[in-house]
């Protein structure tokens, strides 16, 4: 098993009085993107309710220093992507976003949210490019560039964009089913992969990645792949829907491969799960793992979907 | 090129159905078998929150096109299933015959909050000589990308020396007129190619056929056949807005033609057709679809309210 060691709580919205109105409330998925002397993290954000009580869901990023990782130098001062045009894919949200360096410019992947009658969403992944190092991003057109298809017929999310070798990988979930829960739709998704030379022009694996563990239909979220030790480790998340509102309980897995094709899970290696009391008693989700200094740490968020922030744990140990 | 009128050759408030069916007989296809002539079309009922689903049905007729020798009423396509693009309702397909098989590519609809609906491109496939379709899978093989951003629909297929194209259109834009109006939607035609039917390469906001009226143009349904050593397509335009009551601004067909495929030159004085002076189809002409039969060129159509009567049939006068 491997031995995180959780340090405890970066973020909390509620710890900052002063806080823009449209980073009011969450700090969801956290990715990041690191620099010569300070860590960015990309987070998704929502400003209060609409008067219909709707929520739309922003991207925003806190610099950490880099030497400590608990101290948050800036936020941004605006989101970093735009909400999407009227009738568009990502017209209420664009989160989570994945980014990665290409040459001067920095690539987003992200989701956006759209709003429909008989489900609540549908998500599309959308590219957006930064040329100012992931101070904003300009999206590469109006519609999706992973769209749902034959064999993915809605909600394609969570991005994670990663390169080995000379191939993108995106690592995403895709809906299966919405299930229906005492009369909601709830969401399945699992995760899935797909390939890419030029990160623009994607092909589809069209093939779930990890097996069912929690659950019936569960649903799967977050694939964040890291190389270590010749292996690619996934740690994702995932949580049951005909149960989780109830439970409000998701937790994060693992599973690992040599070919980022074939996955084995065993999330009896995992080593993070929720603490007795606090801020992450019901949840531990949406990983992330990155590494500093050769030391690998793992971001991710608690309660309530993120609700109260994200925190961050260290290995002890090697993957 | 001229047609002349054959009139309205079907119904659909005219039938007794088992479904409980309001009208409509929209974007009427033809498929030709050795005895008779089968014609899809889209009819309509009410959900349980009183908004339309079209569902496919069709007619046969003897080949004379005006014998009615059998109606399906029977599920042609099953509704599309829970947070599908094709939930609420399939309007129009295109059908062709493959092989031994009928491939179907449909127009899935779906209901949305801000904008009323989205529209991707779906296939489906029949091997009981089109008695009844089953999905590929649940999801579309066109829809939104990257430069087309909305409303991918209104699928025809052809294939052409082994390749497949299909001729379809895309949303450019959801404008209101005024402040007050719904957002109405602007879509233009384009062009896609398959080696298998399936995995399709668009061009990805490429708008094919010149506006007549202007930038705001809505452009519908492209049907595309070829003789007389020329590809010709017909398709229906009307204005952006104001289109529903106003006979002025509602649908007539226009027409293009093409040495090659790629290039098309929009010349509507050639279309032939105009809506006539009272009847049926007396303020509005939409959905066409031209095919041959018995060395004659026929052009299906709806008329006046989208076809809520039924559609019509006209000849060609070569």
């Amino acid at each position: 098993m491997f031995e995180w060691e959780k340090l405890g709580r970066i973020y909390c919205p509620y710890d900052f009085e002063n806080r823009s109105d449209w980073m009011f409330e969450f700090a969801q998925a956290p990715c990041t993107l690191i620099f010569d002397d300070f860590v960015r993290v990309y987070f998704g954000c929502r400003p209060k309710r609409d008067a219909n009580g709707q929520y739309v869901t922003y991207s925003a990023y806190a610099d950490l220093n880099k030497t400590n990782l608990f101290k948050i130098e800036r936020f941004s001062n605006k989101p970093v992507l735009k909400l999407g045009n009227f009738g568009c894919f990502d017209e209420f949200g664009t989160y989570p976003l994945s980014v990665i360096r290409r040459d001067n410019e920095v690539w987003g992947y992200y989701a956006g949210w759209t709003r429909c009658i008989s489900v609540p969403f549908n998500v599309g992944i959308g590219l957006a490019i930064s040329k100012n190092n992931g101070e904003t991003f300009e999206k590469l057109g109006e519609g999706p560039v992973i769209p749902y298809s034959l064999y993915e017929p809605f909600t394609i999310s969570g991005p994670k964009i990663r390169k080995f070798g000379d191939v993108f990988y995106l690592f995403y979930v895709a809906g299966n089913q919405w299930v229906v829960v005492n009369g909601k739709p709830e969401i399945s998704h699992k995760i899935r992969v797909a390939y890419s030379k030029d990160g623009i022009n994607w092909n589809k694996l069209n093939k779930d990645l990890i097996p069912d563990r929690w659950g019936e239909n569960e649903s799967q979220a977050s694939p964040d792949v890291f190389f270590a030790n010749g292996i690619y480790h996934m740690f994702f998340c995932g949580w049951v829907p005909s149960s989780f509102r109830v439970t409000k309980n998701r937790q994060i897995g693992y599973a690992f491969s040599k070919d980022l094709n074939n996955w084995t899970r065993d999330d009896s290696k995992v080593g993070i799960t929720t603490s007795a009391s606090g801020w992450d008693s019901e949840m531990v989700a949406y990983p992330h793992v990155f590494e500093i200094e050769k030391t690998i740490y793992l971001l991710y968020i608690g309660n309530e979907v993120g609700r109260y922030g994200f925190g961050l744990a260290k290995l002890n140990g090697n993957l | 090129m001229k047609w002349k009128k054959l009139g309205k050759i079907f119904d659909p408030t005219k039938h007794v159905w088992k479904e409980n069916f309001m009208g409509y007989a929209q974007s009427p296809q033809a498929i030709v078998f050795d005895d008779f002539v089968r014609i899809y079309f889209s009819i309509r009922n009410q959900d349980n929150i009183g908004t339309f689903i079209s569902h496919i049905q069709f007619v046969d007729f003897n080949k004379n096109l005006k014998t009615i020798i059998n109606i399906s009423n029977h599920e042609v396509v099953r509704p599309g299933n829970l947070g599908c693009f094709d939930e609420h309702g399939i309007f129009p397909i295109n059908v062709l015959r493959y092989n031994d098989i009928i491939l179907g590519y449909t127009n899935g609809w779906s209901r949305r909050i801000s904008v009323s609906v989205e529209t991707a491109i779906g296939i489906v496939i029949s091997k009981d000589l089109g008695f009844t379709f089953e999905r590929l899978g649940d999801g579309p093989i066109l829809s939104a990308t990257t430069n087309e951003p909305f409303l991918v629909g209104d699928p025809f297929v052809k294939v052409i020396d082994g390749i497949f194209h299909m001729w379809y259109i895309f949303g450019i834009g959801w404008k209101k007129h005024s402040d007050s109006a719904q957002p109405d939607r602007i879509y233009k035609i384009s062009h896609a190619i398959s080696y298998n039917g399936i995995e399709w390469n668009k061009e990805e906001g490429k708008q094919i056929i010149n506006d007549k009226l202007n930038e705001d143009e809505c452009q519908a349904l492209p049907t595309v056949i070829y003789f007389k050593n020329k590809y010709h397509m017909f398709f229906c335009y009307r204005s952006a807005f104001d289109f529903r009551k106003n006979k002025d601004n509602a649908y007539r067909l226009g027409y293009a033609y093409s040495n090659d495929i790629k290039n098309w030159t929009r010349d509507d004085s050639q279309v032939g057709i105009d809506v006539s002076k009272d009847g049926w189809d007396s303020d509005m002409l939409c959905y066409p679809h031209v095919f041959e039969l018995n060395r004659k060129i026929y052009l299906l159509y709806n008329g006046n309210e989208f076809g809520k009567y039924g559609f019509g049939l006209a000849v060609l006068e070569m």
